[in-house]
């Protein structure tokens, strides 16, 4: 089928840039564990955490899943550079339609999301102990919230035009979405405003999957967060392909009759 | 009876304010090789942009071999291949790997796509730059790489803006033999831009267009036709004297200004040596020769004057 074939091409060519870009792929693995000794070591000697036997523990399912946003969303600045230098406008006007096009490089990005936190998670019990069960569990959480920051970062892409504004607006989203999940401290201290934008942060719900199958208190049921989610991750997916390309976007109204 | 590959009426386009394409009609028979000349801005890539379905049009209407680019987006990307103005070719990919993405992109799978890139890397004599990071090629190889990618899927039309822009005298041939040898192996329609006008005079029909408007439409023969049998280049102190004269004693139906001087249409008989020895001998330079597309181009597009006369208006109209 031509829309499978045309996906699979663009997950290869994206995956192929991926690891040819070795300084930037390099750095996307060694961040996580950059955090984990100098932020986490830093922290253990004077922060706890209610439930948890240490702040190493508590902030490594932050960690894993800051490494898993990082990753995905920031491969979704090859559409941007896409965009610019002219490649998009050949996926464009390919037979498969813009669907398949984003269904690509959403799975390259959750592929290269999903590689760099499960190099995190692979070290996991260095820092806690955890049943076979458990790891499952977050490996789980681990492809699911992958899935859900390659569509925030594709969406957080699709109306940008170059990649000096891509990198100014990928900050701009990226750290309040780390700093305001959990991550790295509990939100439930937090003053009321920050408590509320927490709540409606879906890495939140991210890092809270990855801590209760962790084995870790968590503030949501697992079924809560699996469905904001996919609710999250079916809402971006359909917001990116209304603003990816307003050309298109005419022409589906217009072909409904 | 087949459709044409191109059947636009009323076609136009605007961004915000700005009017890039105004109202073209444009018929093109299938198997056809059409030039669309024009300057700058005048609406080339938009034309090519809307036929290729990647613009909506603010009016008007275009199919291609009978399907609504509009209304059958998928029929008819099938049966197109583009080449952009700038190369669509990632330079961190092989030569190989490029075509191979184009070929899955137009859903050629497996086998089938590898045999493509195959044929195509030998065609166009890059088989041994296979395995090169396109990176690494000269502007002409990813010009001729990024031409082959467009017709690996064996596309009905080819819509080409600029093909051979920056390319040496060298690639431009290779370019020209890919091209003519799909015309003549498949039947394939070429719809293509240039500014290197010579490269329009093997085509079955030219397209010129200026600020977004159709201002002439026909074979290049009958073209330069309406600009003169032949063309008079005078330069130098006394060129206003020589074109009066030219005007009293010959059918004078192009008149351009140049730097120095006039590039004269004529058409028919004239007292030619009596005219400018009569008007004087204060000429650093005096051309006779046939008239070219690139008369035909300032002629319509820029700052010649047509005879009125001579009937040179020219509508691109079906």
């Amino acid at each position: 089928m031509s829309a499978t074939t045309a996906v699979y091409g663009i997950v290869a060519r994206d995956l192929s840039r991926a690891f040819r870009q070795k300084s930037r792929l390099l750095g996307g693995l060694a961040r996580p564990f950059m955090w984990l000794l100098f932020v986490g070591t830093g922290f253990n000697a004077i922060a706890t955490v209610d439930g948890v036997e240490s702040y190493h523990a508590f902030v490594y399912p932050g960690v894993l899943v800051m490494a898993t946003l990082f990753g995905a969303m920031l491969t979704a600045i090859s559409t941007v550079y896409d965009r610019e230098f002219g490649m998009l406008r050949l996926m464009l006007a390919s037979p498969t339609g813009v669907s398949a096009v984003l269904a690509g490089r959403a799975i390259a990005a959750m592929a290269i999301g999903i590689l760099q936190g499960g190099l995190v998670l692979i070290f996991v019990p260095m820092v806690m102990s955890v049943t076979f069960a458990q790891l499952l569990a977050g490996v789980a959480a681990l492809i699911l919230g992958a899935a859900v920051c390659s569509v925030l970062g594709l969406l957080v892409a699709a109306p940008l035009r170059s990649v000096e504004n891509f990198a100014g607006v990928i900050n701009l989203v990226l750290f309040p979405l780390l700093f305001l999940s959990g991550a790295l401290y509990p939100t439930d201290r937090l003053p009321l405003a920050l408590r509320g934008v927490a709540r409606i942060n879906p890495v939140t719900y991210a890092v809270d999957l990855t801590r209760g199958a962790l084995g870790q208190p968590t503030e949501f049921e697992a079924a809560r967060s699996v469905v904001v989610l996919v609710a999250t991750m079916v809402l971006a997916f359909a917001l990116t392909m209304v603003v990816f390309d307003p050309e298109q976007r005419f022409v589906l109204r217009r072909q409904r009759p | 009876m087949s459709s044409p590959a191109i059947e636009a009426v009323g076609l136009g386009r605007d961004y915000g304010p700005t009017r890039a394409l105004d109202a073209l009609d444009l018929d093109v028979e299938a198997g056809a090789l059409v030039g669309l000349l024009g300057p700058n801005g005048a609406g080339k890539t938009t034309t090519m942009l809307l036929l290729a379905t990647l613009l909506r049009p603010s009016r008007g209407t275009a199919h291609v071999f009978g399907q609504d680019v509009m209304g059958a987006r998928t029929a008819v990307r099938r049966r197109l291949g583009l080449v952009f103005q700038e190369a669509s070719i990632d330079g961190l990919l092989t030569v190989q790997e490029n075509l191979l993405f184009a070929a899955r992109l137009s859903g050629l799978g497996g086998a089938q796509a590898r045999r493509a890139v195959s044929e195509a890397l030998d065609v166009a004599d890059l088989a041994s730059r296979a395995s090169q990071p396109a990176r690494q090629l000269s502007t002409g190889w990813r010009r001729l790489v990024d031409l082959v990618r467009a017709m690996l899927h064996r596309p009905d039309l080819l819509i080409l803006d600029e093909p051979t822009v920056g390319l040496d005298p060298e690639h431009r041939e290779r370019a020209w033999r890919l091209l003519d040898e799909q015309r003549r192996e498949r039947g394939t329609t070429v719809l293509f831009s240039t500014h290197y006008l010579p490269e329009a005079d093997p085509c079955d029909r030219v397209v010129l267009l200026a600020n977004g408007r159709g201002v002439g439409c026909d074979t290049p023969a009958a073209l330069k036709a309406t600009v003169g049998d032949e063309v008079l280049e005078i330069e130098g102190a006394d060129a206003d004297r020589v074109l009066t004269a030219l005007r009293a004693s010959a059918h004078v139906r192009l008149t351009i200004k140049t730097q120095g001087g006039y590039r004269v249409g004529i058409s028919g008989s004239y007292d030619g040596p009596a005219s400018i020895t009569g008007a004087g001998s204060g000429l650093v330079r005096f051309v006779r020769r046939p008239a070219t597309l690139d008369d035909v181009y300032f002629a319509r597009t820029q700052r010649g004057q047509l005879t009125p006369s001579a009937g040179a208006q020219v509508e691109v109209s079906a």
